[in-house]
């Protein structure tokens, strides 16, 4: 695979991975590995990321205001950094989502045999 | 850095807590410990790219929202042009004065001498407490021993200045001369154009005459003929070897006129006859500090050293020390604190100038408040509204510091023609990095002064009642009226302070120039004859010369008043000697009897325009052989003769070659400016030239003929008599009285320009803000006017508002006018700096401008139609 796909395609993992945490989120604050597990569950394990790349996306969306970050205790009481969806990335998520249909449903059109459109 | 650091921590943190957590799952689902782990380090990834990536992502976004916000002040700036345009033009304004100003602050005051490390080097004057002299030069012997003696310095030179003529090779000419020691050069690492500096055997006794030439002398005089160096020039007649060419950006220290040559002290004729005298303090020094030492330690050195000569020669060195200024200080001198002075009121422009956009600021956020609420409520913080308003303004900023520093550039050009000639000026001036850099940071600073202010206001603004208003503009908050009103009032204040100091410069300007020099300048024309000393040594040769000279001139039609006189007032300076009254005690220790002097022929008095007040006037019978007489001025009788008639009395003076003569007072003259005009006149005496010859012959010509003729006669004459003699520095007595206040028109010139900047920049400040008040309370006007309010009311009222801001403005600014007329009290001349009539001036014109600046918008309010006016909604 060539660099300049590779890129290509980090970019658009970047869009869904910050897409998959806001989603994540608006079910209610979580950590870092608890958000990890969940976007793992939700994907149904096709969006294989490396746990990792999800702190770049974290503090992408904290700099943008998207996402706060708080002090508080996991499940097992430990302390933990607990990060939370703000208002303005409730309203972004809003924004990113019909984008995202948008551009899922135009990826299905094309996928589509012709013929076949406004069928289940 | 503190909070970079924190957020490093904290990802380490939350980095680590995911895999344990990761490590304690996967052991939940039955690995063993280790292989957990594993797993979990496996799944995460590589920890470091992770870190990495995100560090850059705190960056990145840094970025983005940086662009963004500039993107978003450069597409609101481009939607109000006018607003845009104003801004900047005045904003060039300041920041192209700033930076010119400071481009002359910066060559002259800050940027180190051109000379190889510049820091080690000082001056070494002698100074004598007991006699009151602050400074003077050294003697050569004493040199000597400083040089044989010290271990702090590397080396020391004496430099000294006078002119000679040069002859041969085109019509003979006068040229700046440096006599030295040779080991300036080596001291000052002058490296030459071509051939050698001089160095130190070429001091010595019975080394052969060598000299230096300039580039320009060489260039100009000499065709750039390489073969210069090693062939003879002839200086005051006598044969000089060309050793070596100077480049044309070397500066010899203390002289502001371009040196075009040098020869050592030991060649000079005039110089080298006081060479052996240990009482002759003629010789300015130099010297390098060795690397490590202070000047303290150079001080207390030099300080033993002196007491050592003290005890060794008592009649010479008794009472007499030595002091030490680093170069730069001694070269700058009192120029320093004139400049100072420009560069504080320059910056109260640009302050006015950031008061003024600063306003305009305020009127547009306001008017944006509706647009900032609708940001504020979809969710921008405080700070990130700032953050845009304040890029918006850094924006206008840079926009203004360019437009600025293009500004500079035309006006360093025009200042270069306006500069005093006699300004120390060792570097050249120019607009270079550094001065860039000055301009640039300044931009940065007054966006900050100008924008802070409205965009905090704004940030501030009450989100429910800005939108519940509808985005009018009657809604506008009280702070945000006070804070446009404090503004135009700072702005009177600053205006008043530069009007104030401005006025009392134009107005002891104004007196310098009318004021009686007490000799009448007009259709005199002046012109030197210097003679070569080599060739006419002795005072019956000067004697000789002059007369012939004379009478010749004043053979010619149209120049029968004539005279000769050494020094011409102003035209040459003054000069200084002391004088003893025959059959008085002698002056008390520690003050000593000081008169100006001057030697002159009969005619000087009629031609001069100075009045005769008692006795006779000198006349042909006052010659070398008869009884020394003397005429003194009106100052010096009623100082030291207040009782008694001067006439008759005898007073003992000369120049130092003749130094003690006793002279019998034959007459009282008028009082004469001699030194500058701004210097009230002190005691004066003069000699017949025929009894104190001088080896030139300075003519002073009245004459209804052009200069050039005037030049052109003196020239045949002269030439008649020897055709080797040049004839140098012709030109009109009342074209050098002007030169003389060059730096006071200089300084006059400049605070006027500023003062009238100030006043521009006040009066439309106070207009952009009645204008705004009035257009905000169009409605609250016309509600008034519909409920019966005369126009005269309205027209009244808004007058008051006026006047009231102009008022308080005035009042914080007399207080500080009076403060800063303090700091420019040395300069003035002639007028007080409590001057009540300047200051009521001042007063009275920001004031009348205020009104005026009032008027416009109030004739509007007082014009408004109350139908529209209630409809403005």
């Amino acid at each position: 695979m060539s660099t300049k796909d590779q890129e290509r395609r980090i970019e658009l993992l970047q869009g869904t991975l910050d897409l998959l945490i806001l989603r994540t989120l608006l079910l209610g604050p979580a950590h870092g590995h608890a958000i990890a597990k969940t976007i793992e569950f939700q994907s149904d394990d096709v969006l294989q990321v490396e746990q990792g790349s999800l702190y770049p996306a974290l503090h992408r969306l904290i700099k943008r205001g998207w996402i706060s970050a708080e002090e508080g205790t996991s499940e097992n009481n430990r302390r933990a950094k607990f990060y939370r969806l703000t208002a303005k990335g409730r309203r972004q998520l809003a924004v990113e989502t019909s984008k995202w249909d948008k551009l899922a449903g135009a990826i299905a059109r094309i996928l589509r045999p012709a013929g076949q459109e406004g069928q289940p | 850095m503190n909070r970079r650091k924190r957020m490093l921590d904290d990802l380490d943190q939350d980095i680590r807590d995911h895999i344990e957590q990761e490590t304690r799952d996967n052991i939940g689902r039955g690995m063993p410990p280790d292989e957990a782990r594993f797993a979990a380090l496996r799944k995460f990834g590589n920890i470091r790219r992770v870190k990495e990536d995100t560090r850059d992502i705190w960056i990145v976004v840094w970025f983005e929202r940086l662009m963004q916000d500039l993107r978003y002040g450069i597409r609101m700036l481009a939607k109000a042009p006018a607003f845009t345009a104003v801004a900047i033009l005045t904003l060039a304004l300041g920041i192209g004065a700033n930076t010119a100003i400071f481009s002359v602050v910066y060559a002259v005051l800050l940027k180190p001498l051109p000379f190889t490390d510049p820091g080690q080097l000082v001056t070494a004057f002698q100074a004598n407490s007991h006699e009151g002299i602050a400074e003077t030069g050294c003697s050569f012997p004493n040199y000597e021993e400083w040089r044989a003696q010290n271990h702090v310095f590397s080396e020391l030179a004496g430099v000294l200045a006078h002119q000679l003529t040069l002859t041969g090779s085109g019509e003979p000419t006068v040229v700046n001369t440096s006599v030295v020691t040779p080991e300036l050069f080596a001291l000052l690492d002058v490296r030459p154009l071509a051939g050698r500096i001089l160095f130190s055997e070429d001091g010595n006794q019975g080394a052969p005459p060598v000299a230096l030439v300039s580039e320009d002398l060489w260039r100009g005089r000499f065709g750039a003929d390489p073969k210069i160096v090693g062939s003879s020039i002839s200086l005051d007649k006598r044969p000089f070897t060309v050793v070596g060419i100077i480049p044309a950006a070397f500066r010899t220290p203390f002289f502001n006129t371009r040196q075009e040559v040098w020869i050592p002290l030991r060649r000079d004729p005039l110089f080298s006859t006081f060479m052996p005298r240990r009482a002759t303090h003629m010789l300015p020094v130099i010297g390098r500090l060795k690397p490590g030492v202070s000047i303290a330690q150079a001080q207390a050195e030099m300080d033993a050293i002196s007491e050592r000569l003290a005890g060794e020669f008592p009649a010479e060195n008794s009472g007499w020390t030595v002091r030490l200024v680093p170069l730069q200080k001694e070269i700058v001198g009192d120029v320093r604190t004139a400049l100072l002075v420009l560069l504080g009121a320059v910056g109260l422009v640009l302050l006015i100038a950031c008061a003024n956009i600063s306003n305009l600021l305020l009127n547009r956020a306001a008017s944006r408040t509706k647009e900032i609420a609708v940001r504020t409520a979809l969710g921008a913080g405080r700070v990130r509204i700032v953050r845009q308003l304040l890029s918006e303004t850094a924006v206008l900023g840079l926009l203004g510091g360019a437009a600025g520093v293009a500004l500079a550039y035309w006006g360093v050009q025009a200042l270069s023609s306006l500069l005093p000639a006699d300004l120390p000026l060792m570097n050249p001036i120019r607009v270079d990095k550094l001065v860039l850099f000055f301009a640039l940071g300044l931009s940065a600073v007054a966006s900050l002064v100008f924008g802070l202010v409205p965009a905090l206001f704004s940030a501030n603004s009450d989100l429910n009642v800005t939108l519940r208003e509808g985005g009018g503009r009657s809604g506008e908050s009280r702070n945000r009226r006070r804070a446009r009103k404090f503004l135009a009032a700072a702005e009177v204040s600053l205006a008043m302070i530069l009007l104030v100091t401005s006025g009392l410069l134009l107005r002891s300007f104004s007196k310098l120039v009318s004021v009686n020099p007490g000799f009448e300048p007009r259709h005199i024309v002046k012109a030197d004859i210097s003679l070569p000393r080599f060739q006419y040594s002795t005072p019956q040769q000067w004697n000789a010369f002059a007369a012939e000279l004379l009478s010749r001139i004043q053979a010619q039609p149209g120049m029968k008043d004539s005279a000769v006189a050494v020094p011409i007032p102003i035209a040459q300076g003054n000069v200084n000697i002391a004088f003893d009254i025959v059959g008085n005690p002698p002056p008390a220790p520690g003050t000593s009897r000081t008169t100006d002097y001057a030697s002159i022929s009969p005619e000087y008095f009629r031609v001069m325009g100075i009045p005769l007040l008692a006795g006779r006037s000198f006349n042909q019978q006052d010659i070398s052989s008869a009884q020394p007489v003397t005429l003194i001025s009106r100052t010096m009788a009623q100082r030291y003769f207040s009782d008694q008639d001067p006439i008759g009395k005898h007073l003992d003076f000369g120049l130092p070659l003749n130094p003690n003569t006793s002279r019998e007072i034959i007459g009282i003259v008028g009082d004469v400016r001699d030194s500058a005009l701004a210097e009230n006149p002190g005691p004066m005496v003069y000699a017949p030239f025929a009894q104190e010859p001088f080896w030139g012959a300075n003519m002073v010509v009245k004459s209804t003929l052009s200069a050039s003729a005037v030049a052109a006669a003196i020239r045949q004459q002269v030439q008649k008599i020897d055709k080797d003699l040049p004839v140098t520095d012709v030109a009109k007595l009342p074209d050098l009285i002007d030169a003389s206040l060059s730096q006071q028109r200089f300084r006059a010139f400049l605070l006027g320009l500023f003062g009238a900047m100030a006043l521009l920049l006040a009066t439309t400040g106070i207009f952009g803000v009645i204008s705004y008040s009035v257009s905000c309370r169009t409605n609250e006007i016309g509600i008034r006017v519909a409920l019966g309010a005369s126009r005269g009311a309205i027209l009244r009222m808004v007058l008051r508002e006026t006047l009231v801001l102009a008022v308080a403005g005035l009042a914080v600014g007399l207080p500080c006018a009076l403060a800063a007329s303090h700091l420019v009290g040395y300069m003035l001349f002639g007028v007080s700096p409590n001057d009540p009539a300047t200051l009521a001036l001042v007063a009275f014109t920001l004031a009348a401008v205020s009104a005026l600046a009032g008027f416009v918008p109030a004739r509007r309010a007082m014009l408004v139609d109350p139908m529209v006016a209630l409809r403005h909604e």
